[in-house]
């Protein structure tokens, strides 16, 4: 069995941010250790991405971040507890300047995973941290 | 660790004459100035003409980037300006559209309509300098009628302004999404390129391996990809518009980006030279020596610019900034040091500027063309680097051209998996980046460089401004000019929009306005996000 057997994860970009290679890179990782990754892609909405979270009941939703947009993470994190996602990760990674990232947290992000992350590092975050692990873990 | 080039080669401990065995001087390098160019376009170098050296500016109001560009003229940069427009004016939406509100200003200049260029070259000059301006494809037009109405205003040929504002439509699929259809970005890219020609307007377009390289991809592919760019568009516009090839080399400039693996980025710019050279020739029957001279600017990587321990990127940028000089290229912007941060503070601004004058005035490279030419080392990776590039571009070309590659997933494939491959030869430790994956400090150890902020209000005071400007337009004016657009737009692909795109721009109209209406003239929705109605009755 892999580390990311039985987890579901989104990968995406949000707002205007058109920047893909990172989101792209963190999508194979993610699928090469087992997780079931729905990647949406450039343009997305806050409440599109936590439409798309409910619809797809995932465990964990992974912002690729690299345009400094940062109020519209804030606002998915506003829209995950107004729906009442309690249990759902929300990690972003991308240069995010230290203030951002600390304010991000504060806001109730999960994890900030920066420049230098290894893949590693996400994949034993997630498969240790997220809803789908501890279910797996009391199955 | 990995001793080979990028593209895979292995790199052998010492370079002998066997391994240039064959070269012939006259036939592959030629002396600087002469035909295949693999030295570059100058008999004489920077001796005739130093690189131009400037910065990208653009953040914030245009006011704001306004005093930027002026900030750098103090600093010395006079040659040439550069600015890079935000994700809205990228996307072709306004300020005000609901997704444009939260994000104007943001990553860039909020170009979003005429009044916005005109704050943004208050008392800088039009000419007598390049005007660079970046951004993605479709709002390639607005960019170039801008420059055109702006001169018009100022009682200036429109022809004396030079530099480069438009934008190829093939950026769109490496690593900087746009949100208009490729069809739609070809077609407008193809009518401002037969525009500047045919009215002499000296404005090139950047058609370039840049973003490409930028997103992952090699050396080679770089090569390869950005030539089948050059086919495939100046083919374009020879068979679709009727122009001279002579002409339509003219239009297309690259910028390449240099990385820090010195020796292989010198060897990149000369085979590629090298490469255009030919194909002019050959393939196109080029007549003209300029139409077999590919402009190249240089672009040091802002992919390389760690986030940790950010004034190691001093050191990168300057190792990047020679290797750009040894090339011999037109002109020169620079990552800066907080590149991973945030758009430039004025300290890694000067830094970064003041990188290419030393590099300009204390080094010595401006002084000899091509210093690096008959290196066993630098000829033999010349030669693998085209070798290599060729195979690919021979691919892409039996698909049918870029076009055709990318219908079959063939481009954004190759890109994905070298992207891929160099995370993990990173990952691995196979190639070292100092602060990243060797000599690695816990980040409370690392030192802090000041961050350009950004005030989360900016972003709604653009979009204010702009909704209570709108109205005071002359509406009559507008409907009518918009009008017009909408009916020359239904005329067919080959129809140039550029002159009525112009009028249009001329009345105030903005780019959601001018490409929304072009867009509906096609039939698709006015906004590509489909949050807002065409504010127009159009008939």
């Amino acid at each position: 069995m892999k580390a990311g057997n039985g987890i579901k994860v989104i990968v995406t970009m949000i707002g205007l941010d058109g920047h893909t290679t990172g989101g792209e890179v963190v999508s194979m990782i993610l699928r090469d250790a087992g997780f079931e990754v729905v990647y949406l892609g450039v343009n997305q909405t806050p409440q599109m991405i936590i439409d798309a979270a409910i619809q797809e009941d995932v465990d964990v939703i992974g912002i690729s971040s690299h345009a400094s947009n940062y109020e519209q993470i804030e606002e998915l994190v506003g829209l995950a507890r107004a729906n009442e996602l309690d249990d759902m990760l929300i990690v972003v990674g991308g240069n995010i300047p230290r203030e951002p990232a600390a304010q991000l947290l504060a806001k109730g992000v999960h994890k900030i995973f920066l420049p230098g992350s290894s893949g590693a590092t996400i994949v034993d975050y997630l498969a240790s941290e997220s809803r789908g692990a501890k279910a797996r873990a009391v199955a | 660790m990995k001793r080979e080039t990028d593209y895979g080669y292995a790199i052998k401990p010492v370079y002998t004459p066997a391994d240039v065995a064959g070269l012939d001087y006259e036939k592959d390098l030629g002396h600087p100035g002469a035909f295949p160019y693999t030295r570059g376009y100058h008999e004489s170098g920077y001796r005739t003409r130093m690189w131009t050296q400037r910065m990208t500016a653009g953040l914030g109001s245009s006011v704001q980037a306004n005093g930027v560009l002026k900030k750098y003229r103090e600093m010395g940069q006079r040659g040439g300006m550069c600015v890079i427009s935000d994700r809205v004016f990228s996307m072709c939406i306004d300020p005000d559209h609901p997704l444009g509100r939260k994000e104007a200003g943001i990553l860039g200049w909020p170009g979003c309509s005429l009044l916005e260029f005109e704050e943004l070259m208050d008392g800088i000059p039009l000419t007598g300098q390049s005007i660079t301006l970046l951004g993605s494809s479709a709002p390639t037009v607005m960019r170039l009628a801008y420059v055109v109405a702006l001169a018009h205003k100022r009682g200036i040929d429109p022809s004396d302004v030079h530099g480069s504002v438009m934008e190829s439509p093939f950026e769109n699929y490496f690593g900087q999404t746009d949100v208009q259809p490729f069809d739609l970005n070809l077609k407008l890219w193809l009518d401002a390129s037969e525009y500047v020609v045919r009215n002499k307007i000296r404005m090139r377009s950047s058609v370039i391996s840049q973003h490409f390289q930028e997103s992952g991809g090699n050396n080679a592919q770089a090569i390869a990809v950005v030539l089948s760019m050059y086919k495939e568009l100046c083919g374009k516009l020879v068979r679709e518009r009727g122009l001279d090839f002579d002409d339509a080399a003219l239009v297309p400039y690259e910028l390449v980006s240099i990385g820090t693996r010195f020796f292989e980025e010198v060897a990149k710019v000369r085979a590629l030279r090298r490469m255009w050279a030919r194909i002019a020739k050959e393939e196109f029957g080029a007549k003209t020596e300029k139409a077999c001279q590919l402009l190249i600017a240089v672009h040091t990587s802002g992919r390389t610019m760690t986030y940790q321990q950010p004034l190691n990127n001093i050191a990168r940028c300057a190792i990047q900034s020679l290797a750009g000089a040894m090339v011999g290229c037109t002109a020169m912007d620079n990552a800066t040091m907080d590149n991973a941060y945030a758009e430039p503070s004025a300290l890694a601004a000067r830094m970064s500027l003041n990188t290419q004058h030393i590099v300009a005035h204390e080094t010595g490279v401006a002084d000899v063309v091509d210093p690096l030419a008959g290196s066993f080392f630098v000829e033999a990776l010349t030669n693998e680097v085209e070798q290599e590039a060729g195979k690919i571009l021979k691919q892409i070309d039996d698909m049918g051209g870029l076009i055709a590659a990318i219908d079959k997933g063939y481009i954004q494939e190759m890109l994905r998996d070298e992207a891929n491959r160099k995370f993990i030869e990173m990952d691995r430790k196979e190639r070292l980046i100092v602060g990243v994956n060797h000599l690695e400090i816990p980040p409370e150890d690392d030192f802090e460089i000041p961050i350009q902020k950004l005030h989360p209000g900016d972003s709604e005071a653009i979009a204010e401004r702009m909704a209570a400007w709108k109205p005071t337009r002359d509406q009559d004016v507008l409907k009518a000019k918009i009008q017009q657009l909408y009916t020359d737009a239904q005329k067919g692909d080959r129809f140039n929009l550029m002159p009525s795109i112009v009028e249009a721009v001329e009345a105030y109209a903005t780019s959601g306005e001018v490409i929304g209406t072009i867009r509906k003239a096609r039939g698709l929705n006015y906004d590509p996000f489909n949050v807002i109605d065409c504010p127009f009755t159009l008939h």
